[in-house]
């Protein structure tokens, strides 16, 4: 189901994950990510978009092994998530795939000096490493994300939230990585300095040839990055494919929603795009059929009683939706 | 009555008095907004931005106050009005909408009770008046009056945020303060939100002040941009004008700094280093040391702001001509993809 050719890096199979919600008695179950599949190849970004609430952030959470799978497995380089028993094994797996966090101003702890971070992953893990080594090995992961190594003696509150947002980068490339699961790693700093975050991003790519796995509700910025688009619906995958391909042809009434609704500053003022005012359904024990009729203008009464799945509609390019399945020209829900 | 300003600024200054000296955040900013006028402010954190509407709604709290200016609402000098004078004009001439609505919402009282309060901090309205106006204000925004007994937890992000902006509509203000009320939705809920105040300010004919560091968002809402950095306004005209030609580097960096998600794509730079330390400014203007276009003399003379065909803008290479309006910001980046 990829469109890529490089090599697969990892795998997730009908991935679920529910959470129980409500009080003790309750038998309520939020339905976070709901039978989702796809995989990132080596030397890739995938961009993973859609509205607060989607399941995106659960995706990245379930991938680092915080939370347990309800169902499904993650393959990584083939090998089953699950079956990593030993610690050694798993310590492995969270340093060959670690995560960068939304708020660069939570996640660098304040009281110690930046270094103690990328030192302490390096001790943890990759013990071989001696002192000096480990000195000289955090020097050179803070010049590959953009920073001075003398940035390394500074504090927390002494950096701006980019300098921050490198910081996190550069602990996770401490650790050697293969995938970084960035949950929404701008989105929190101005946009004069976003760009060059999305920047670095592609040059570890070239340079180190890790994979990144880019959280995010903005498709410009996905688009400017990315090199294939995963868009999140209520759980569940609407449409995935190669980025240039899908935003210019999407396929999905959703995704044609959310591209409709991306500001331009440099397109000509018109009248207000057309909007609509629903929002994401929280999916609480859901009844079968598409999580997205109630938004749609285009649904018909089997969106209602069929849940539709993902379908190849072109090589690499996959959309969840009957009407789209139906006739992929048809398509204009939002423009 | 109709051709004065609802809200004229002049000569404002905020600063902060600290320990270590005072910080001047908002340093000598002018401007007017006329009646049903949308003025939208950008500018990166730290900028002055927020300290500056804290400054026009008369909001300030220690260590932060008013250094010298006036702001003049309708007539009468806000600056220096005792609270009990500020109040008889707070929500019902003037109202304002916070950044976080979780935070400026009370958790433990229902919408409805909320909405209650306002109302009665103005007269003595009837029971029953009472609920068909907050009734209103919440159909008006979108919202199912059912929601006047829930409490902000139970309203999504984008509910929340919209029943402050109900709350705002109360008494039909001649102008509203907007603090970033789009920050914490994502696009979709952003876009709607903000179709929907521009729909509710072309019914009602308020004016809006509207503060963002998302300069996308109003590109298409508001009638005049002021941008801001270090304090002080760089630029200020026509939302139009400015995107079409931003005269001010700082203003161009901005707009170069969002991919677009039509046209080719083109690497971009963003504005590389950070804004200043307000305690510790650079001499000459303020943007110098990040300015791709900065020569010895921006190190030297402090710019003004002058107006440039039809533009406010500071920047003395712009003024003096020795940077042509035609190096374009359209042309600065090639077409080509991103790096591979």
């Amino acid at each position: 189901m990829t469109g890529s050719t490089s090599t697969e890096l990892l795998r997730a199979e009908h991935l679920t994950r529910h959470f129980k919600i409500g009080g003790v008695l309750s038998r309520l179950m939020l339905h976070a990510v709901d039978d989702v599949s796809f995989s990132i190849g080596e030397r890739e970004i995938v961009a993973l978009a859609g509205e607060s609430g989607s399941g995106k952030s659960t995706i990245a959470r379930v991938l680092a092994r915080i939370y347990k799978p309800t169902s499904g497995e993650i393959y990584f380089e083939g090998k089953p998530v699950s079956q990593l028993r030993s610690r050694s094994d798993r310590l492995r797996y969270s340093g060959l795939v670690p995560m960068v966090f939304q708020d660069p101003f939570g996640s660098v702890n304040p009281v110690f000096r930046v270094q103690h971070g990328v030192l302490r992953s390096l001790k943890l893990h990759r013990p071989s490493l001696s002192g000096p080594e480990r000195a000289a090995e955090a020097a050179r992961v803070f010049e590959a994300v953009g920073l001075s190594a003398d940035m390394l003696q500074r504090f927390p509150h002494e950096l701006s939230g980019g300098q921050r947002q490198r910081v996190g980068f550069a602990q996770a490339l401490a650790m050697r990585p293969k995938l970084i699961l960035a949950d929404e790693p701008v989105s929190m700093l101005d946009v004069s300095i976003r760009i060059g975050l999305l920047n670095l991003m592609a040059e570890l790519r070239d340079t180190t040839g890790v994979s990144v796995l880019y959280i995010t509700h903005d498709i410009a910025s996905a688009r400017y990055v990315a090199d294939r688009l995963i868009v999140m619906y209520a759980g569940q995958i609407a449409e995935t494919g190669p980025i240039d391909e899908v935003l210019a042809s999407p396929r999905h009434p959703y995704t044609q929603l959310l591209l409709s609704a991306v500001p331009d500053p440099r397109a000509p003022l018109s009248a207000a795009a057309k909007t609509d005012r629903g929002e994401p359904p929280k999916v609480i024990d859901p009844s079968p059929g598409c999580r997205f009729r109630y938004r749609c203008p285009l649904a018909i009464d089997t969106c209602a009683q069929v849940t539709p799945v993902l379908a190849e509609l072109r090589p690499g390019h996959d959309a969840a939706c009957h009407i789209a399945q139906a006739d992929a020209n048809q398509v204009r829900a939002f423009s | 009555m109709s051709d004065v300003p609802v809200l004229e600024v002049s000569g404002l200054s905020v600063d902060y008095v600290l320990d270590r000296g005072n910080v001047r955040a908002v340093d000598d900013v002018s401007f007017t907004l006329n009646r049903g006028e949308f003025l939208g402010i950008v500018g990166e954190s730290g900028c002055g931005k927020s300290t500056l509407l804290f400054a026009v709604a008369q909001l300030l709290a220690p260590p932060a106050s008013v250094a010298s200016g006036s702001v003049t609402f309708e007539g009468t000098n806000l600056v220096g009005l005792t609270d009990s004078q500020l109040s008889a004009i707070r929500w019902r001439d003037m109202s304002v909408v916070m950044q976080s609505a979780m935070n400026a919402l009370n958790p433990v009282k229902s919408i409805g009770a909320q909405f209650k309060d306002v109302m009665k901090a103005h007269g003595k309205p009837a029971r029953d008046e009472i609920e068909a106006r907050s009734a209103e204000v919440l159909r008006m925004v979108g919202i199912d009056p059912v929601h006047l007994r829930s409490y902000p937890h139970q309203l999504s992000g984008g509910m929340r945020q919209r029943s402050m902006i109900a709350m705002a509509l109360l008494f039909t203000p001649d102008l509203v303060i907007m603090d970033e009320p789009t920050s914490a939705l994502d696009v979709v809920a952003q876009r709607s939100l903000m179709a929907q105040i521009k729909g509710l300010q072309l019914a009602f004919g308020f004016a809006v002040i509207f503060v963002t560091h998302d300069m996308s968002l109003i590109s298409h809402f508001s009638d005049r941009l002021m941008v801001m950095y270090a304090g002080q306004v760089d630029e200020l005209g026509a939302t139009r004008t400015v995107f079409d030609r931003p005269l001010h580097p700082y203003t161009q960096g901005l707009l170069e700094a969002f991919p677009s998600i039509r046209g080719p794509k083109v690497p971009l730079r963003g504005i590389p280093g950070n804004p200043p330390d307000m305690a510790r400014l650079p001499p000459g203007c303020r943007f110098g040391p990040r300015c791709p276009h900065a020569v010895d003399k921006c190190a030297q003379v402090a710019p003004e702001l002058v107006e440039l065909d039809e533009v406010m803008v500071r920047c003395v290479r712009r003024q003096d001509g020795s940077l042509p309006v035609s190096a374009d910001h359209k042309g600065a980046g090639q077409e080509g993809s991103l790096s591979r």
